[in-house]
């Protein structure tokens, strides 16, 4: 067989073999075969100096169409068997099969309250404190008006270390050493765990606080007004009703309690015809207390006459019941993951 | 305070609802907490008239009563009670109608006789205990009227929550003073008429502790009879919560409850020496008080004593030795006003509080005494037919005198942040009961109310204006931008809650358990007693010391999800244990060390869901690759590991955790027969970190960009063949200590125990990847392989293994 016819040759039977293999392995095969550095085509074209000089440059040319021609149709081949495996494997392809999903953490709903809470009190300028939560008497009691036979002390039982220690029945005494380290004008936020001589149904032992305390020159009760409106709007919605009523804290003066308009029951006082549960049907709900600093506090970290401030202090699982609807405060401490999980910040 | 609508409507005419009255108070601070309707189970009973009463044919005890209850036709009612007798007018359950108790009354047939209603006792319609068959009301009665209106019981009651500063509002008076005040009504205070006996009364008042005792006053009653007070008294008393005892016990808890004054009654026949002596206890003195306990007294408990020996706890309790009873003839009734720090240190010693107490805790009007001392012999005389002899006995070392307090307009406007007018604040001022001395434009001079004791400083005053303006009318104002005196910095806070994040961010679950646990907690994981912190007055032995580790904490939140059906657990916790500092427990300072920690518990199935996971437990690698990466997050170098040989009894393994040198903590697992009681049949993996150690560490750390090799790194890999005794940690430390500055990396890749008889017992394989590169240059393989036989070289001689 000359080598030109061998050439058409070549062409025929690839493209018959083309058309009998069945996979990409098998085509692929056919291609070095045919086409390969030490394939037929390669085999063929080295008998090319038999050919005569002037005969060359037709046969190259020749291999060089016969080439192109045998890879056009292995192309085309291989891309409709490629197709066809894809296709054919996207019929098994199960999209609903479950992901590789990574462990679902979650933060305690305290810990997301307290630091929404926070956040709305930094964003006013006000700088995050702690302190101890075994404390002195004097700073949990005495520096904060409440002398060892002060009736306000029932209002608190507390848990005693030693006769002087005690375990802190509220953040307040973070004040007084925020007082006693810094100068005014000053505005700081102190969050943590407290503790009472406590347990039934809607008491535990230990909860968390928030505390606060603005002093500065000309601080009034206007601004107190103010800042809590901010909080409430933002930490309950800016629909929120805020209704501050007197009351009796021994370290503020005048000292009031702050009360929300009741989400569940949109401050009607009834449910469904019923008396609202939540804020036993008064469509108001107790959440912080508050109050102008008393001079005998500033008197006792020694601040001028000339300064005013006010403080307040709330109940972060008080706030995390409203906000969330949990309606058992002992789910906080058992801690069940059922309860748990629920909690996550998106 | 328990407030009856109908008893305040004697000092002043509020005419509103109870409704009204309650949410006006409470915006004055005197928040109302409950309205309570104490007879509405028995709104239905009506009044009766028994117009004939025959014994029962049948029944030796019955009777059958004809009884007129304002219907159409007098009613048949057949009645057990042996007092029922013809002409009385009595309560009456009408058939229809339910008791307190639930009983229904229906159309009945008792030994045949027919009965259509029932007539009720005391006992039968929640009044009292007494059995004394069935209850008999006053002639004047209406038949057919509502009982509840026949003898005008106090059928709307306001439960009250008085704050510990208003004294004055422990009383109907001193309520009925605010109520006239928010309504702009006035005050009126009917006047009881005392009529006294000629005899002058002879008791002798000696204080011996004057600091302890302002007033002390007494009257005595001669030829009383003890006998029930009259119903409307009673029934009152206990409307408010108080128990009926005697016409004269009644007597002084009606002015207890209506003037806020305590009072006492001794029998004055059993009083030695006919004398009063108000002196401090004698160490270890006794006194059996009227609740029948015997109570051991301390040097600085008050008491009334007679000639001879204490009667009374002052202020708290009377004496058992001097009470009241049915025998007794003559009456001693005291009023006193006591110091009430000194009231609450003996309430708060001996654990007994009183209604006496609680006020005398708070403070008395002690320029109202007197009033109320009169006031109950008056009504003491009434109900017993005794005589009030002439004159009162009466010591009195501390007279009031009103606190004068500057007041500046300006000051409360300055508060307050309003402008109130002059005129507001003096009308403010006076409404509440002060005097006020405008000696200046500026500053006035103003005189405490005798029923104030709250009211001692400007401060006071200012607050009972802005009460009396509403607190909920002022304005709000933006808080001005403060400059803040703080540190600024990286606060303790934001540590912390980068940390809870990282770990949400991990898939770890956030747990607060109580700071607290029991001793035995802590025994049980074998935690050593030395620096524990008790609790004085624990609530119970569970919650008895501050926990010293985070571990017990996680542990019962491991059980609790177990018992909740839980395969696996993958909790965090942020928290402080406890520890006395070495100085110990004193009572000067604070020595309790307070150490943040981070505490990782895993246990159970690896992950959650099954497929397309392998089901596996979690292990050691979970936990200390969650210590690993805390640490990167903190940019702080990778843990350095070192198991302990002497290990704490709780963990097995127990590996110590060091970085930068510093110890930081330790991982391991609970011993499994620790566990147990946890219910945990699984390992249970516990991490725990020293949170002020890393914080610490970090706050070091500056954080700075190295630059990218540009030269392609060459990987060789290398097996160590050795025995299990060689940790893979001592391997890479001495590929790092080999300081060669193109081994730019080493990792293990695989761990391989080989099986067979021909391989020495406990040999393994661990493969490691060396990485090499040069800075400035492409490394030649024939180099590498050059520098990788170097290194296998130097393990070979330094760590005797083979390659």
């Amino acid at each position: 067989m000359d080598l030109l016819t061998a050439l058409d040759a070549l062409f025929v039977e690839f493209e018959q073999a083309l058309a009998g293999a069945a996979s990409l392995e098998s085509l692929e095969a056919l291609r070095v075969d045919a086409l390969g550095r030490k394939g037929r085509l390669a085999r063929i074209m080295s008998r090319l100096p038999e050919l005569a000089a002037q005969a060359r440059p037709a046969a190259g040319q020749k291999a060089n169409s016969v080439k192109e021609r045998c890879t056009a149709l292995f192309e085309e081949r291989a891309n409709a068997l490629l197709a066809a495996r894809e296709s054919a494997a996207l019929k098994r392809f199960d999209p609903t099969l479950p992901g590789r999903t990574p462990w679902r953490g979650s933060l305690h709903p305290t810990t997301l309250i307290t630091e929404e809470i926070c956040a709305v009190f930094t964003a006013m300028g006000f700088d995050i404190v702690s302190g101890p939560e075994v404390e002195h008497d004097y700073y949990n009691f005495e520096a904060l008006n409440m002398p060892a036979a002060h009736p306000a002390r029932d209002m608190q039982d507390t848990l005693y270390i030693t006769g002087q220690m005690l375990l802190r029945t509220h953040t307040s005494p973070v004040q007084v050493r925020s007082m006693l380290v810094r100068r005014p004008p000053l505005s700081v936020i102190a969050p943590g765990k407290v503790y009472r001589r406590d347990s039934d149904v809607t008491h535990t032992p230990m909860f968390h606080q928030i505390e606060g305390l603005v002093v500065g020159n000309l601080i009034n009760f206007a601004h107190l007004r103010g800042t809590l409106t901010t909080f409430v709007c933002a930490v309950f919605g800016s629909r929120t009703k805020v209704r501050f009523r007197p009351s009796f804290f021994p370290f503020t003066e005048p000292s009031a309690e702050v009360d929300i308009s009741c989400s569940l029951c949109g401050g009607t006082g009834h449910v469904a015809g019923g008396p609202c549960r939540v804020c036993k049907a008064t469509g108001w709900v107790e959440i912080l207390g508050c109050g102008m600093v008393d001079p005998t506090v500033f008197a006792a970290v020694d601040y001028p006459d000339s300064v005013s401030g006010f403080a307040f202090g709330m109940g972060v699982e008080r706030v995390a019941m409203i906000r969330y609807g949990i309606n058992d405060l002992r789910m906080f401490f058992e801690n069940d993951t059922r309860f748990l999980t629920q909690f996550v910040r998106g | 305070m328990l407030l009856s609508l109908s008893w305040l409507r004697e000092f002043t005419p509020y005419e509103g609802s109870p409704e009204a009255l309650g949410d006006r108070l409470t915006m004055l601070g005197l928040e109302m907490e409950d309205i309570v309707r104490p007879y509405r189970d028995i709104s239905d009973i009506v009044v009766g008239h028994v117009v004939a009463c025959a014994p029962h044919p049948e029944s030796d005890h019955l009777h059958v009563c004809r009884v007129d209850a304002g219907l159409e036709e007098a009613l048949d009612i057949v009645c057990g009670a042996p007092n029922v007798a013809d002409d009385q007018k009595v309560p009456v359950a009408l058939v229809g109608t339910r008791l307190p108790d639930g009983t229904a009354i229906k159309k009945a047939k008792l030994r045949g006789a027919p009965s259509f209603g029932m007539i009720c006792s005391e006992r039968e319609l929640g009044f009292s205990d007494s059995r004394d068959g069935i209850m008999v009301l006053p002639q004047e009665c209406q038949v057919g009227a509502r009982l509840v209106d026949a003898i005008a019981l106090d059928t709307e009651v306001l439960d009250i929550s008085v704050t510990p500063n208003r004294a004055d509002c422990l009383s109907i008076l001193g309520l009925a003073r605010e109520t006239a005040l928010a309504f702009d009504l006035p005050l009126h205070i009917a006047d009881l008429q005392l009529v006294e006996d000629p005899t002058e009364q002879q008791v002798l008042i000696d204080i011996q502790s004057p600091d302890l005792c302002r007033l002390y006053a007494g009257r005595v009653i001669a030829g009383v009879s003890i006998v029930p007070a009259p119903m409307r008294v009673r029934h009152r008393l206990h409307a408010h919560g108080v128990r009926s005892i005697s016409n004269i016990v009644d007597a002084t808890n009606y002015i207890l409850l209506e003037c806020g004054q305590p009072l006492h009654a001794f029998d004055l026949d059993r009083l030695e020496g006919g004398r009063i002596v108000v002196k401090r206890a004698g160490n270890g003195e006794k006194i059996t008080t009227l609740d029948g306990q015997e109570r051991i007294l301390a040097r600085d408990d008050l008491c009334i004593c007679d000639a001879r020996r204490a009667v009374a706890l002052a202020g708290v309790m009377g004496g058992l030795n001097s009470e009241i009873t049915e025998q007794s003839r003559t009456v001693f009734l005291e009023s006193a006003v006591f110091k009430p720090e000194a009231v609450r240190k003996t309430s708060r010693r001996l654990g007994l509080s009183s209604e006496a107490s609680y006020r005398f805790e708070r403070g008395i009007d002690q320029q109202r005494s007197i009033f109320s001392l009169n006031r109950a012999c008056a009504m003491i005389a009434t109900f017993s037919g005794g005589r009030v002899l002439r004159g009162v006995a009466c010591a009195h070392p501390t007279p009031f005198i009103p606190a004068r307090i500057t007041y500046r307009p300006a000051r409360a406007n300055a508060l307050l942040g309003i402008e109130l007018s002059r005129e507001f604040n003096e009308k403010s001022l006076l409404d509440i009961g002060c005097a006020v001395e405008k000696s200046a434009a500026e500053s006035w001079l103003v005189s405490q109310p005798s029923w104030r004791p709250d009211i001692t400083r400007e401060a006071d005053l200012i607050e009972e204006v802005g009460r009396l303006y509403g607190l909920d009318a002022i304005p709000s104002l933006p808080l001005p931008v403060l400059r803040d005196g703080g540190q600024g910095g990286q606060s303790l806070h934001a540590f912390w809650s980068r940390v809870k994040h990282w770990a949400a961010g991990l898939g770890l679950n956030e747990a607060v358990n109580y700071s607290f646990v029991g001793h035995k907690d802590l025994d049980h994981l074998g935690l050593p007693e030395q620096g524990r912190v008790s609790v004085l007055n624990p609530l119970s032995a569970e919650q008895d010391v501050l926990r010293t580790a985070l571990a017990p904490g996680l542990l019962q939140t491991l059980r609790n999800n177990l018992a909740q059906g839980a395969h696996g657990l993958r909790i965090f916790e942020l928290a402080y244990s406890f520890e006395a500092a070495s100085a110990g427990i004193g009572d000067t300072g604070v020595c309790v060390c307070e150490t943040g920690k981070l505490a990782v518990l895993l246990y159970g199935a690896r992950y959650d869901a099954v497929w397309p996971y392998i089901e596996a437990d979690a292990d050691y690698a979970d936990i200390k690759g969650i210590v690993e990466h805390l640490l990167h997050f903190l940019r702080l170098p990778p843990p350095v590991v070192c198991a302990q040989r002497d290990a704490p009894a709780c963990l097995l393994p127990c590996v110590d955790v060091r970085c930068n040198g510093e110890e930081i903590g330790q991982i391991g697992r609970l011993k499994p027969a620790l566990a147990e009681p946890f219910h945990a049949c699984k390992d249970v993996w516990l991490a725990e970190l020293n949170l002020d150690r890393l914080r610490a560490l970090h706050d070091k750390i500056v954080m700075r960009f190295a630059p990218l090799p540009v030269y392609p790194p060459v990987r060789r890999d290398i097996t160590v063949i050795a025995g299990h005794s060689l940790h893979a940690g001592k391997v890479l430390a001495h590929l790092a200590n080999l300081k060669n500055p193109l081994l730019v990396e080493s990792v293990l890749t695989d761990v391989f125990e080989p099986e067979g008889q021909d391989v020495p017992e406990g040999e393994r394989r661990l493969t490691f990847r060396l990485t090499f590169r040069h800075p400035d240059r492409t490394l030649k393989d024939a180099e590498v392989d050059r520098e990788r036989e170097n290194v296998a070289n130097s393990l070979k001689q330094s760590l005797g293994v083979r390659i």
